[in-house]
């Protein structure tokens, strides 16, 4: 048996085979429940967002057209259905430290302590760079699709995600070569990037 | 190479996306190059990271918001059987009355709870709540009248008690609410649930059709328990125009004799 295309089933959503849509909530809830959790730190918030993107995707779904990637459509919507709650809600951007993984460097093993570290660094670099390491590495998003998602060319994509690298290398080995934990809530200060034109 | 010169190829080295020889070239650096060899390691080091689950109540709030998202598109009030089979295609039943489906509905219920209770001591201030936190009641309340609807919707008895039961602790319900349990009243196969409802719809009797759906059950009923249970919510109304309606119940045939003994008993505390 094979598994039908999310394009398809989008299609069969828009033409008002809403029950086909839990197919695709059963394939997308739990990687956008994660996009949103690791760039928001907070689970109640990311679990709202991926239903207002459920929502978005009934209320849009006359806007999808044969031959858009879903994979990218879907999280055109995540994106904007985040921009538009900070709008809304601007103090919830900023981190509580309890959200934070915990750090234990003695009583962990090694590479469990390198994970939780790892996921600190990642929590502490800015928002921008966050969501674009993110998009690319747990998303399985291509590089054009994130040039598509931003608005910004592919070359400018390509630095984009060199320069979140190279400051979550920093981050993590700050992290691990010395105590001096700086407060996460730095990097929630950042800008929002504008809102693209979708759902 | 140095590494300005790495970095332009390294994003698509992480992906996979390099010719054979760009690739050879990025590699021979890295073995030179502690930096971007530890930006590779980091890099890698990513998929280490848990992939966290939301919780079950996450589906259970889509499948509410699908469902009324539906039954709100096709713009038509729920009725008998149609209800009922509309809700039945969605196949979600089966997910909720699993033992997975039931910690959901404690887990919702319980945040729901919660709220609810924080609420009672401490109820929001006039004149000004801030709108964030009106947006998140009026989002609250929306889910806690989305998880109704789906609870009275289950095939297990005690879940629908369970939502006619929620339904009390509401002073204003919303129509659908209103309209799922007069049906709840009328059609239920479980005559628990269906004494549940009257009992649950009794406190709204301020709304013209709770009292019209009461008088119009007493002919449609068959259980003695139910019939009861309904004379007795009119007398207590005090509803005068009920009197013709239980004198055409106690003309039925095949009424049982304790009903008929109630219907007469009623009559006479209406007059």
């Amino acid at each position: 048996m094979t598994l039908a295309p999310d394009e398809d089933l989008m299609l069969q959503v828009r033409d008002g085979a809403g029950e086909m849509l839990g197919v695709l909530f059963d394939r997308y809830q739990t990687p956008l429940f994660n996009f949103y959790s690791k760039l928001t730190g907070n689970r109640t918030l990311s679990e709202d967002l991926v239903q207002e993107v459920f929502l978005r995707i009934l209320k849009y779904r006359q806007s999808y057209r044969p031959g858009t990637p879903f994979r990218a459509w879907i999280y055109q919507i995540a994106r904007n259905a985040r921009i538009d709650h900070f709008r809304k809600f601007p103090r919830e951007r900023a981190f509580e430290p309890d959200m934070l993984p915990p750090v234990r460097p003695t009583d962990s093993a090694q590479e469990q302590q390198e994970v939780e570290l790892l996921h600190r660094a990642l929590l502490e670099l800015p928002e921008d760079k966050r969501e674009i390491l993110l998009l690319c590495r747990f998303q399985e998003l291509k590089y054009e699709e994130i040039a598509e998602l931003l608005g910004c060319e592919l070359n400018t994509v390509r630095t984009r995600i060199h320069r979140a690298l190279q400051e979550l290398r920093k981050s993590f080995h700050q992290l691990t070569q010395g105590p001096a934990l700086k407060p996460a809530g730095a990097a929630a200060s950042e800008n929002l990037p504008p809102r693209r034109g979708a759902p | 190479m140095k590494c300005e010169q790495i970095a332009e190829l390294l994003p698509d080295y992480l992906q996979g996306g390099l010719n054979p020889d760009q690739h050879r070239t990025v590699d021979a650096h890295l073995e030179q190059c502690a930096d971007c060899s530890e930006e590779v390691a980091v890099w890698r080091k990513l998929s280490l990271l848990p992939v966290e689950q939301p919780s079950p109540v996450s589906r259970v709030r889509f499948e509410a918001m699908l469902r009324a998202y539906q039954a709100g598109r096709s713009n038509q009030p729920p009725r008998n059987s149609q209800w009922r089979k509309l809700f039945s295609s969605w196949n979600v039943l089966g997910w909720l009355s699993s033992p997975l489906g039931a910690a959901a509905w404690s887990a919702a219920l319980l945040a729901i709870g919660v709220f609810a209770g924080f609420h009672t001591v401490n109820p929001p201030k006039p004149p000004s709540p801030s709108p964030g936190l009106a947006q998140v009641e009026a989002e609250l309340a929306n889910t806690k009248q989305l998880v109704v609807l789906s609870m009275l919707q289950q095939q297990s008895a005690s879940s629908r008690l369970e939502g006619v039961n929620f339904t009390t602790r509401e002073e204003q319900l919303n129509p659908q609410v209103l309209s799922a349990l007069l049906h709840t009243l009328r059609y239920d196969p479980s005559v628990d649930v269906r004494l549940a409802a009257l009992d649950a719809l009794s406190r709204h009797s301020a709304q013209p059709q709770v009292r019209s759906s009461v008088v119009n059950a007493l002919q449609e009923q068959q259980s003695p328990l139910v019939q009861v249970a309904l004379i007795d919510q009119l007398v207590e109304w005090h509803d005068r125009e009920a009197k013709s309606h239980l004198e055409k119940l106690r003309q039925s045939q095949d009424l049982n004799p304790t009903v008929r003994q109630h219907a007469d008993w009623a009559i006479s505390k209406l007059n």
